[in-house]
């Protein structure tokens, strides 16, 4: 459980111990109704294309996810060990959720679904995810995506 | 999470986030942020339960429509059946496979490396099964072939066999080690119809019964030993998880 007060150790003290920038600025950005909304997905999970380059380092780099890919072409290459693979691979949608997405924009929920989506790989420091996280917004406002859902793993 | 939050909500994007470790996301107070109670890899709780995962995901998605924030909401709704499963250290799941050995318990280096190619020929027609049923394979690089021989060959020679040189040796050692992973957890599930271990009864499974799980620790101490600080880094925290 993602509850550290059930974690045993090591493993909680690990996770206490990650860098956690703490942020003077509180930006807001307020829009649309939920349902004009396009919404693209940003994950920390270590996802990619099949074939794409496998994550490696701390170099806070990004992968690129097509709209239209399918559940057998995303794979994970996340370096941590201590988090469950098991639930992604019965089905990408407990990590990745586009099926849930496009369902939610095929009945109206949400606006749409962008063309694009991203991927880090969340043990980078979030520091180094800066310059990459300022370019990725030029991306998106390029897709006209005015929702961001960013996911851990 | 919460810092990429930060950086794309100032520059005018809207943002929002399922937050899985608390205490993290109250130090960095992103804009938008859902809680939920599920362990770390699953932030829709539970695979092959679209209905719940899609009541996380709009529980999610509505905060963009909050007049102001920083907003921490809680998902209080426990992930439906086997999440808690394996945390408890309940029985309720078991192999299917019939082991020939007692791979688990073998110390001997020669015998569990035999051992080890014993098990991967007696899982592989059952991951060609789920293969088969699922037309999908979480397996990235090493196929159930190779990642075998990539771990065995570094264990018996401490170097990658010719014509595995794509990778450097401590991303390669680290990528057939999930693959190997992945190959055990869809041989394991491939019977038709059965259920899935909690990921908790999976890792029981894997670290403490199969040679596989011993392989994967015999890498990570001779990675340790190894003066190449890349190797001795993977050794270190990149094999094996901290509870194992």
């Amino acid at each position: 459980m993602a509850r550290l007060d059930r974690m045993p150790e090591p493993m909680k003290s690990h996770l206490l111990n990650l860098p956690c920038p703490a942020f003077q600025e509180r930006p807001w950005v307020s829009g649309k109704p939920l349902a004009e909304r396009r919404i693209a997905i940003i994950s920390t999970a270590g996802l990619q294309r099949r074939g794409d380059r496998p994550f490696e380092g701390m170099t806070g780099e990004y992968r690129v996810i097509s709209g239209d890919i399918t559940a057998g072409d995303l794979v994970m290459t996340h370096i941590s060990t201590n988090f469950d693979r098991t639930g992604f691979q019965q089905d990408w949608n407990v990590a990745f959720p586009l099926d849930r997405l496009k369902e939610l924009a095929a009945e109206g929920s949400i606006g749409s679904v962008a063309a694009y989506h991203y991927s880090f790989m969340g043990a980078a420091d979030p520091s180094d995810m800066e310059p990459a996280a300022r370019t990725l917004a030029l991306l998106l406002k390029g897709d006209n995506v005015d929702g961001v859902l960013l996911l851990p793993v | 999470m919460g810092a990429l939050a930060h950086y794309l909500e100032s520059e005018g994007l809207p943002t929002t986030q399922i937050s899985l470790i608390r205490e993290h996301t109250e130090t960095i107070r992103p804009p938008r942020a859902l809680w939920v109670p599920f362990e770390l890899g699953r932030p829709f709780g539970t695979p092959g339960n679209a209905a719940f995962q899609k009541r996380v995901l709009m529980a999610a998605l509505r905060l963009l429509e909050a007049p102001e924030g920083p907003l921490l909401v809680d998902f209080t709704e426990e992930a439906p059946e086997g999440a808690a499963r394996g945390d408890e250290g309940l029985e309720g799941w078991s192999c299917p496979i019939i082991m020939t050995s007692e791979a688990g318990k073998e110390t001997d280096m020669e015998r569990l490396l035999a051992a080890f190619k014993r098990e991967v020929a007696e899982l592989r027609p059952r991951y060609d099964l789920g293969f088969e049923e699922r037309k999908r394979t979480a397996v990235v690089e090493f196929g159930p072939q190779s990642s075998p021989e990539v771990l065995s060959s570094f264990l018996t020679g401490g170097k990658l066999l010719a014509g595995q040189k794509k990778f450097s040796l401590a991303l390669a050692l680290r990528l057939a080690a999930q693959d190997l992973k992945a190959f055990y957890f869809e041989a394991a599930t491939a019977r038709p119809g059965s259920a899935s271990p909690s990921s908790g009864e999976f890792n029981r499974w894997f670290w403490q019964e199969t040679a596989g799980g011993r392989i994967l620790k015999a890498v990570k101490e001779r990675c340790m030993q190894e003066s190449d600080e890349s190797l001795k880094k993977t050794g270190a925290m990149l094999l094996v998880p901290l509870d194992q």
